[in-house]
Order: C-alpha cells, then sequence, then structure tokens
C-alpha cells in the first residue's frame, strides 16, 4: 500500500496545501511497482525460511529430545526409507504373490489336469495296501510296532546298514519301507535290493527302478540281440551298432544286468503308491516316490507324475518335474488341511534332494541326497510318536 | 576249333564285363503299372504327375491324405471313415509288434490316446514314428509287403467280405537323414489298398548335427521335430484302440510341450466336449454345423 503514493516533499519548501501535491504519477506502472525503498525494506525480513517464533519454539522442542536419539536421526530415516523400498522391491511382491498362491490353491477350477482315463502299463502296478498286521497300533499287541521309512537310497547299502544300526532296527517288531530309487548311481545297487528282500521290505517305485524295469522289457522285445561282448564290432552294420548305444540308456542296461530275476521281480512288484493306512497319532499315510496331485483318487494319479513330479501348476495342476512352479508338498499340505480330519493323507516321499529333509504336517520329504555326500534319512513312526534321523554318506559322484 | 572257342570264351568275358560296367537302371517307386492286381483303382490319381521329380510319396489328386494308386474318391461318410482309420491303427500296430519292429504314437494320437486311449472323432490321421533300426529292418525285409487281415470290411460291393490288405512301402531315401531332404520327410507308409487311407510314418534319428557339436541325447526327425532322447525312451506298453502299443517314456511333457496345457485340461475341443462317465469325446449336439 506504501507504494500508492508519491513521497512528500520537503515541508520547509513549500507552503502550498498538501492536495497541490497530488499528481497523476501513480498511473505510471513502472513508478508503482519498482519501488526500491519497499524492496530493502523486506528483504530483511525474507532472510529465513522460518519465522524466528517458529524457530525458537523447534529449538525449544529440540531441546526436550534425548541427545542420543537426536544423534541417530538421521540413522531413522535412513531405515525408514530402506524398510519402505524393501517393501516396495521385494516383500510386497512376494507378500501378494503369496496371497495370491493361497486364492489359487483354494480356487475350485473346472477345466483341470486329471479328466482323462487313468494310464495303465504293463509291469507297473498302480496302488497296494501296507498289511494291517504291520501297522502300529492298529490292533492290540502292536502297540510296539514300528514303521520305518528310508528315503532314497541310490545304491548306497553301507550306508543303509549304518542307518538301520542307528535306529536300531529289530526284524521282529519294525517294518520297512523305501520311497523308490533304492537303486542307480551309487555302489551297489544289488545289495540293497538283496537287504530289502532279506527283511521283506516294502517299496514304491521311484523314476529310476521304472527305467531300469522298461530297459529290461525292451532288451528283451527286440528281435536282434544285444551285441555281446565277445562279439567283433567291426562286423555290426551301421544301424546295430548304433542301437547298441541308441536310447541314452546304456548305463540302465549295465545295471540291469547286474541284477538277478528276483531282484528284477521284487522291483516289479513295488506299487507306484503304498497305502499304508491308519496310523495312532498319524492319521492315515501313504508313499509315493515324487508326489501326488491333491483332488485326485490314489487309484487315478498318474503314473509318470507319481514318479517324477516336483512341483505343480496352480493353474492347471499339471505337475512338472523341476522346480518351476509352486512345490506340490505346499499345494498338497494347503488342501489336506481344509478337508475333514478324517480324510486327509500324510504322504512321505523322496526324489527332491535339492529341498532335502522336508518335514510338514501333511508330508515328509526324506531324500537328503545321500549318493552326493549328504545323508540318508529314515522316518521312524511309532504309535502316537514319529521322528526323524539321519546319517552322513560318502560322496560317490 | 581251338580258336573258335577262345573267340567264344573272348565274346562271352566281354559282354559280361559290359553288362556289368554299364549301372543298371533301377526302378525307384512302384508306381500304378507295377501294383496291378493289387489295386481296384482304374486310373492312376496318385498325384505322381505334379510332383517335383525327387518325391518319392505322393498325396493323392483329391485329398492329402489318400494314396491315389489305390482310391478315386475321398470317403465322405466321418463314421466310416473313422472306422477305416481304426482298423488302420489296430493292423499297423499288430504288424509292428509281431514282427518285432519298435513304433509308438506321437503328435495327435498320443493325445488322443492320452484321453481316452482312442483316435480323437475330428483327428484326420495317425500319427506314429520309429526308430532308426526299425525302419532300416523294415526296408531290408518287409519293404512293398501286403498284410492280408480277416476283419469284416465296412464298405460295400462286391469281395469286400474277404478281409482287408494293407501295403507296407519304405521310402528309400529314408537313408538320408538329412532335413535338407525336404521332399522325404516321410520314410514310410503303411497303406489301406482298399480305401487309400494310410499312416505316416517318420524315423526318429540321432541329432548328428548336435553330435558333431559334441551335444548328445537329442533326436530328430527329417519334419524338423526335435526331442530329447530321454524324454521318448524307455518306451512304455500300453492299449490304443484296444491294441497293444508304445508310448515315450515323458508322455504328459511332449504333449505339453507340443500343445500346451490347455490340450490336457480343456474338455471342450472342434466342437466335441469330453465325458468323464464313459471317458468319450461326444460331438456338440446344440452346435450350428
Amino acid at each position: 500500500m506504501a507504494s500508492s503514493y508519491q513521497s512528500r516533499p520537503d515541508q520547509k519548501a513549500s507552503t502550498a496545501p498538501l492536495i497541490h501535491f497530488a499528481s497523476n504519477n501513480w498511473n505510471d506502472a513502472h513508478d508503482l511497482d519498482a519501488s526500491d525503498e519497499d524492496e530493502a525494506f523486506y528483504t530483511a525480513d525474507d532472510d529465513y525460511l522460518i519465522h524466528p517464533k517458529w524457530q525458537a519454539m523447534a529449538i525449544r522442542t529440540k531441546n526436550r529430545i534425548p541427545r542420543r536419539i537426536q544423534r541417530y536421526f538421521f540413522i531413522y530415516i535412513v531405515l525408514l526409507i530402506v524398510s519402505y523400498v524393501a517393501w516396495r522391491v521385494y516383500l510386497g511382491p512376494q507378500w501378494e504373490h503369496n496371497r495370491e498362491e493361497v486364492r489359487k490353491m483354494d480356487a475350485e477350477l473346472k477345466e483341470v489336469y486329471g479328466q482323462n482315463v487313468r494310464h495303465e502299463f504293463t509291469d507297473t502296478i498302480q496302488l497296494k495296501t501296507l498289511d494291517r498286521e504291520l501297522v502300529p497300533g492298529a490292533h492290540e499287541g502292536n502297540e510296539n510296532r514300528r514303521l520305518i521309512f528310508i528315503g532314497d537310497v541310490h545304491g548306497c547299502r553301507e550306508e543303509l546298514e549304518d542307518l538301520l544300526k542307528r535306529v536300531d532296527f529289530q526284524e521282529s517288531d519294525d517294518h520297512l519301507i523305501f520311497t523308490g530309487d533304492m537303486i542307480a548311481k551309487g555302489p551297489d545297487s544289488p545289495g540293497v535290493i538283496s537287504l530289502a528282500q532279506k527283511y521283506s521290505a516294502s517299496c514304491v517305485r521311484g523314476n529310476h527302478e521304472d527305467r531300469v524295469i522298461l530297459s529290461i522289457t525292451e532288451m528283451d522285445a527286440h528281435h536282434v540281440p544285444l551285441p555281446g561282448p565277445e562279439e567283433d564290432p567291426s562286423k555290426m552294420n551301421d544301424f546295430m551298432d548304433e542301437e547298441s548305444f541308441s536310447h541314452g540308456d546304456f548305463k540302465v542296461r549295465k545295471l540291469a544286468k547286474q541284477l538277478s530275476k528276483e531282484q528284477i521281480q521284487y522291483l516289479k512288484e513295488c506299487p507306484l503308491i503304498l497305502k499304508v493306512g491308519n496310523v495312532e497319532g498319524t492319521g492315515e499315510m501313504a508313499t509315493v516316490h515324487g508326489g501326488l496331485i491333491p483332488g485326485i483318487p490314489l487309484e487315478e494319479q498318474d503314473p509318470f507324475q507319481c514318479m517324477n513330479m516336483r512341483s505343480i501348476d496352480l493353474d492347471t495342476h499339471i505337475p512338472k518335474e523341476d522346480h518351476s512352479a509352486t512345490p506340490w508338498e505346499k499345494f498338497w499340505n494347503h488342501r489336506q488341511k481344509k478337508l475333514d480330519p478324517a480324510e486327509r493323507l500324510t504322504v512321505v516321499y523322496g526324489h527332491d534332494s535339492k529341498r532335502g529333509k522336508n518335514i510338514k504336517k501333511y508330508s515328509k520329504g526324506l531324500d537328503t541326497g545321500c549318493v552326493n555326500g549328504g545323508k540318508l534319512t529314515a522316518l521312524v513312526v511309532e504309535s502316537g510318536k514319529e521322528s526323524v534321523i539321519s546319517v552322513s554318506c560318502k560322496n560317490y559322484k | 576249333m581251338i580258336l573258335f572257342f577262345l573267340l567264344l570264351n573272348f565274346l562271352l568275358i566281354f559282354q559280361s564285363r559290359l553288362s556289368q560296367a554299364s549301372p543298371r537302371v533301377w526302378k525307384r517307386d512302384a508306381d500304378i503299372e507295377s501294383l496291378r492286381g493289387l489295386t481296384t483303382a482304374n486310373g492312376d490319381h496318385s498325384g505322381k504327375a505334379g510332383d517335383p521329380k525327387g518325391k518319392y510319396f505322393h498325396e493323392s489328386t483329391f485329398h492329402p491324405h489318400y494314396d491315389g494308386r489305390f482310391a478315386e474318391t475321398v470317403l465322405s461318410d466321418p463314421s466310416i471313415r473313422r472306422t477305416h482309420l481304426t482298423s488302420l491303427a489296430q493292423t499297423y500296430l499288430r504288424t509292428m509288434r509281431e514282427i518285432g519292429a519298435e513304433t509308438w504314437l506321437m503328435h495327435g494320437s498320443l493325445l488322443g490316446w492320452w484321453w481316452n486311449r482312442r483316435i480323437m472323432p475330428w483327428d484326420s490321421d495317425i500319427d506314429v514314428q520309429v526308430s532308426e533300426r526299425s525302419i532300416a529292418f523294415l526296408a531290408e525285409y518287409y519293404n512293398m509287403t501286403v498284410h492280408h487281415f480277416d476283419i469284416p470290411a465296412s464298405a460295400e460291393g462286391p469281395g469286400k467280405e474277404k478281409g482287408r490288405n494293407y501295403l507296407l512301402e519304405v521310402n528309400p531315401y529314408y537313408k538320408n537323414g538329412s532335413t535338407d531332404d525336404w521332399l522325404n520327410v516321410i520314410d514310410a507308409r503303411w497303406i489301406d489298398m482298399e480305401t487309400g487311407l494310410f499312416i505316416d510314418i517318420t524315423t526318429l534319428r540321432r541329432n548328428r548335427t548336435a553330435e558333431e557339436e559334441g551335444i548328445y541325447g537329442h533326436m530328430m526327425c527329417k519334419d524338423k521335430h526335435k526331442y530329447r532322447e530321454n524324454d521318448i525312451f524307455s518306451l512304455r506298453d500300453s492299449i490304443f484302440e484296444g491294441v497293444p502299443v508304445k508310448i515315450p517314456y515323458a508322455y504328459t511333457k511332449l504333449l505339453e510341450e507340443e500343445y500346451g496345457a490347455d490340450a490336457l485340461t480343456k474338455t471342450e475341443f472342434e466342437r466335441h466336449h469330453f465325458e468323464m462317465e464313459n471317458m468319450e469325446w461326444v460331438p456338440d449336439t446344440d452346435s450350428p454345423e
């Protein structure tokens, strides 16, 4: 407002009435805005961002806060920023992913894997049920019985013997159940089968047993025999030579030749799934090598998937051999908890040495990579009690 | 006298030399002339005339899934066609099993097997593969053999109640395993001599190009399909259209790779839906066509 009139002239120089000093100069815009005096007057006030009154108040407040907290104030800010970034970049998406996974696991899909006819193959038994006599607490007199599930042995006979000693295996009271892949890779596959036969152990078929059995059938079926060691390799025509190396299963065939007829028969009689029955304290139990798809009866489970799955796609329920989708046991556990307690099933399995010992309420993963220098693991199930015991292995890789 | 014998001897030797030296021209294909008495077709509809010179198998002039040396028209009734297709598959699988040639289902037929062990109603052909040793075995011992089956001929007409004949024909170019030979991607055919329907047989070969680069365990066909050896072998024994059949080791994985997850979960395809009660593909009744 001060700039809207002219400064008053020297009082002494004039006696004319004040009105006479009034001019129309104020109409000139330049003069109006460019008042140096005004600017000079206000610059001092504009020097500080915060009004001195507020500044004083801030200092008073600051003095009340302990020195240590003041000192760490900067660090607190940094931590806050870090946690915010972590949430946005990592935790948030993961939380979202988990929520999405749970939603998918709960979803009742209409068009889902497993509506086709159940596949049957020769020399393959889908399902067997364990003799009730062997189940702990099944009836009076067998309360002291134990079931000993053993993960992928892969021909490590010495380690298997160590493990049996460690669990104090008693032939009269205990029953052995192998979760598949007893053979291949390791040093003494025939020895492991002999031991299993000696104790009338139960078993399920693993992917390695499957390859050996299929390979034996293939060798038996061919119209031209495989070249024997005495035969002159130069005598053979190209195609025989190719075939003898073909199918990439030379190792498998070599292993198959080490096994006796009785041992092969033992392997052939291992079902894909073994129904253990109701164990006091644990409930219904079953054994399979790879895994199971929730919502499909044991009789209808796909043979290949039983032996080979590691994860499962939640949109289609198609299992995968690798870890690219949701772990099958995660889906299995989630679905079991939704079922009526009487319908729930605990699965003991092997095959997944990458995840190793993996004990959950309704799934017990026992493959701890013995043949690669890991451990050999047993799950001991007694009436109302279960425990996991391992022994170390040599590396046979 | 001696001179005469010498001259005769010389002539004989010279003649034999001459005949050995000049290359004999082998006829490479079985045209309609050479099949006289085996076919009821009156004219040649093989489509040979329009094909490039190096192509061994020909598709008929009226439909690519018929052999024009044995038929003159398509089977118009889809249910009759399907019966013939089923017999074709059954006779092929039985024959291969009997003679010990290794063969297995692939592609659409494998998907049909996966759903209900049958040919899918809308599938127009049957896909099989054989091993390298098997194709050599078939070429050496069974090429151009006619196989007779005492199955009732479904088609009407005289002489049809006497059973059915099938021809196994091997493409001599099977020895050339290169994908550059794109005219001969089919290594053999199993041909219904009554209807002209056939099964294309392709050989699964070791991928020698990959082996040269030091990569082993890979297989290929001349039609450029590629597979891992461990996914195909060892084969499994199952049933297809009521007869024993071989199935590749990792059947689900192969199907998912080729057709996607949908093919294993969707129950509606090509105006058919899958009924789980009888495990059957049933045509949609309300379909517009």
